[in-house]
Order: C-alpha cells, then sequence, then structure tokens
C-alpha cells in the first residue's frame, strides 16, 4: 500500500488550551481499518494517543469517530474505501472531548435515560407463560432495536449542534423501538419527553443521522414516525 | 474537558443536508421578496402616479432577470416542501429521500423551464429595445 498521512486531533487536558493537530506517516498493510491504523500509532509510533475500542468488529460501539468529515466506527471503516492516502481523524463532534478522541457520553446517554429506554409494563404478565408477542409485531421492530449506542448518529445532527437539549437522533429511535413495541405500556411516561419542542419536533430531516449510522438504521423515519403517533394521541 | 473543541474538517454535505440548506436560504429570499413585494404594493396609496413610478423601476431589464430568480426560488422551496411532506406523511418513505428529491426536482425543473424561457425571451426584448 501507498504511504498514508494520518492527521488525528490531539488534546492533553494536562498540557494544551486546546486541540491540535498531530500527523504520522506510514504505509499500512492491505487490509487495515482506520482501528488498525490508531492501533498501530499506538504500538508502535506514540503510545499517548488515546481513543475507544473494544469489540474491534462494530459491535460494541465504542470507536464512533470523525472520519475525513463523516462520522463511522474506526473498526468498520476499510482504509482503501477512503478513497484518499490522507484520514483526517477527529472526536466525535458535540460532545465535550476527554482526552484525544474521547468524548464525554453523558450528555448523550442522559438523553437515552430521558425517554426511559426499557418495557414497562401496567398490567402483571401471564402466570403460565411470558408476554408474547406475533411474529408481525415483532417484525415492527426491525431497523429500532439493532442500535449499538456508538453515538456517531446524534453527533451528526447539525440539531444537535445548535441545540444541546434536543434529544437527538439515538433517543429518539430508541423511544419508538419501545413506543412501537406491542408489549409495552409506557406511552404516558414517556410521552412528554418526546412530545416536546426539544423531542421530536425539534427536527428538521436532514438525513446526516441516517449518513452515518454504521448500522444503517434509519432514525428520521422512527422520528417521522413518532411525530404521527404524537399527533394521534392529541386528536 | 474541552467544552468546545476546534473542528479540522467541516462536516461533510450529502443530498439530505444540501437540500436542507437549500430550503433555508431560498426560505429566507422569500421572506426578503415578500418584504420587497408589500413595499411595493403599499404605493397604490399614493395615487396612480406614485405607483406607476415605482412599477417602472421594478420593470427595469435587471427585475426581469431577478424574476426569473424568484421563479427558481419558490419552485425550490415548494417542492422540496412537497418532498419534506412526502417524508412526513407517507409510510417508510424516509428511505427514498433521495429518489423523492430528484421526482419532486424533475417536476420544478420543467415547470422552471416552461417559465423561465418566456421570461427571458421578454427580457432580451426589453434590453434590446
Ligand atoms: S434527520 Fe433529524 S435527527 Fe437526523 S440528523 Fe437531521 S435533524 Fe438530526
Ligand atoms: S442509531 Fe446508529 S449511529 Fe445512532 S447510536 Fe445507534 S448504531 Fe450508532
Ligand atoms: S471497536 Fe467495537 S464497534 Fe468498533
Amino acid at each position: 500500500m501507498a504511504e498514508y498521512t494520518f492527521r488525528i486531533f490531539r488534546y492533553d487536558p494536562d498540557k494544551d488550551e486546546t486541540g491540535r493537530i498531530q500527523e504520522y506517516r506510514f504505509e499500512p498493510e492491505p487490509g487495515w481499518t482506520v482501528l488498525d491504523a490508531l492501533n498501530y500509532i499506538k504500538w508502535n509510533l506514540d503510545g499517548s494517543l488515546t481513543y475507544r475500542r473494544a469489540c474491534r468488529h462494530g459491535i460494541c460501539g465504542s470507536c464512533g469517530m470523525t472520519i475525513n468529515g463523516k462520522n463511522g466506527l474506526a473498526c468498520e471503516t476499510q482504509l482503501k474505501d477512503l478513497g484518499t492516502t490522507v484520514v483526517t481523524i477527529e472526536p466525535l463532534r458535540g460532545f465535550p472531548v476527554i482526552k484525544d478522541l474521547v468524548v464525554d457520553m453523558e450528555p448523550f446517554y442522559d438523553k437515552l435515560y430521558a425517554i426511559k429506554p426499557y418495557l414497562i409494563t401496567k398490567t402483571p404478565p401471564p402466570t403460565d407463560k411470558e408476554r408474547l408477542q406475533s411474529p408481525e409485531d415483532r417484525k415492527k421492530l426491525d431497523g429500532k432495536y439493532e442500535c449499538i449506542l456508538c453515538g456517531c448518529c446524534t453527533s451528526s445532527c447539525p440539531t444537535y449542534w445548535a441545540d444541546k437539549n434536543f434529544l437527538g437522533p439515538n433517543a429518539l429511535l430508541k423511544a419508538a423501538r419501545f413506543l412501537f413495541d406491542s408489549r409495552d405500556e409506557g406511552f404516558e411516561d414517556r410521552v412528554n419527553a418526546v412530545d416536546d419542542k426539544h423531542g421530536v419536533w425539534r427536527c428538521h430531516t436532514i438525513f446526516n443521522c441516517v449518513e452515518a449510522c454504521p448500522k444503517e438504521l434509519n432514525p428520521t423515519q422512527a422520528i417521522v414516525d413518532l411525530r404521527k403517533l404524537m399527533l394521534r394521541g392529541r386528536l | 474537558m474541552l467544552e468546545k473543541p476546534p473542528v479540522i474538517k467541516s462536516y461533510r454535505w450529502h443530498l439530505g443536508s444540501i437540500a436542507w440548506i437549500l430550503h433555508r436560504i431560498t426560505g429566507l429570499l422569500l421572506v426578503f421578496y415578500l418584504l420587497l413585494h408589500i413595499w411595493v404594493i403599499h404605493h397604490i396609496t399614493s395615487g396612480p402616479e406614485g405607483f406607476n413610478k415605482v412599477m417602472s423601476v421594478v420593470q427595469k431589464p435587471i427585475f426581469l432577470l431577478l424574476e426569473i430568480g424568484l421563479l427558481g426560488t419558490v419552485l425550490y422551496h415548494a417542492f422540496n416542501g412537497v418532498r419534506i411532506m412526502i417524508v412526513e406523511f407517507a409510510d417508510n418513505a424516509a428511505g427514498a429521500h433521495k429518489a423523492i428529491f430528484g421526482a419532486v426536482m424533475a417536476i420544478a425543473i420543467f415547470l422552471f423551464l416552461v417559465g423561465g424561457v418566456p421570461m427571458f425571451m421578454h427580457f432580451l426584448h426589453a434590453v434590446s429595445h
């Protein structure tokens, strides 16, 4: 492979006033992902480089970052697919930076907790079996449950950049995952957060979230579906 | 913790975000046009003389060109608006928003040509006299 230039956002809270760019040049092996390149840097060139990763196959959601101006998982982004040998890597924008590529995800989780991301039931369960769901009802959750909480969507959302109280595509997708679950009885518990000017009504259908999601989910569809649900709830 | 980290590379544009920013820009242009329009029309209260004077200004060739731009602005804003309404109200349309954009813009471009070509002829006629 050709020599690559990695331009990486660096910030050390003990030393730096603000972020800076550090460049690393080397020839990656064929088949490497962005995460392989980061590991190479950390293990061979500069042990101080800090980033999150765990599973390295797109399931833990740790390695979300901005690669050449677009959010994605470092472990699922092949270097050869970038179409350039200059790779700019930044922490997920919209969140405070703790160190280098590590951002504070607390604001992201706060939005998730606000929509109560768990099955809420009021009626007691059947005594002889679990709460059953028909295959048709189960199918309604396809495209809603697969989220790995990587933060790529909310961090790509211009509306979230402008309004840090906006629940964001992730929390709204999760809200849809439960509100459209045939077993769930938590509409009343979630409606105040979702049917709010910082909830579904804030989204401007820009579709950055859809472009960013590494699981190819469609938070915008979930948001417009929730809007229709909220309208029906009001009528 | 760094609350406002500097951005190295601006976020990548794609059809959805470009359509959105153009919608905002054309929306602002239409507000501006509406104010101008009300300003022009209010001269009717100053009688035929005053009104004709303002009208002769806004019928200058440059305004004939700007009107073609106005037609484009209205058509873009209206038809992207149709796209957004389809995404909002049709079932499972958000995944197809790019194809919907292509379809509504094809209609918008057709109408732009239907309206814009005669307007341009009118402009050429005005400058040659
Ligand atoms: S479609 Fe809505 S939620 Fe998704 S990026 Fe745009 S404004 Fe944010
Ligand atoms: S919806 Fe997609 S981009 Fe957003 S957190 Fe879940 S997996 Fe990540
Ligand atoms: S390391 Fe787990 S998703 Fe990339």
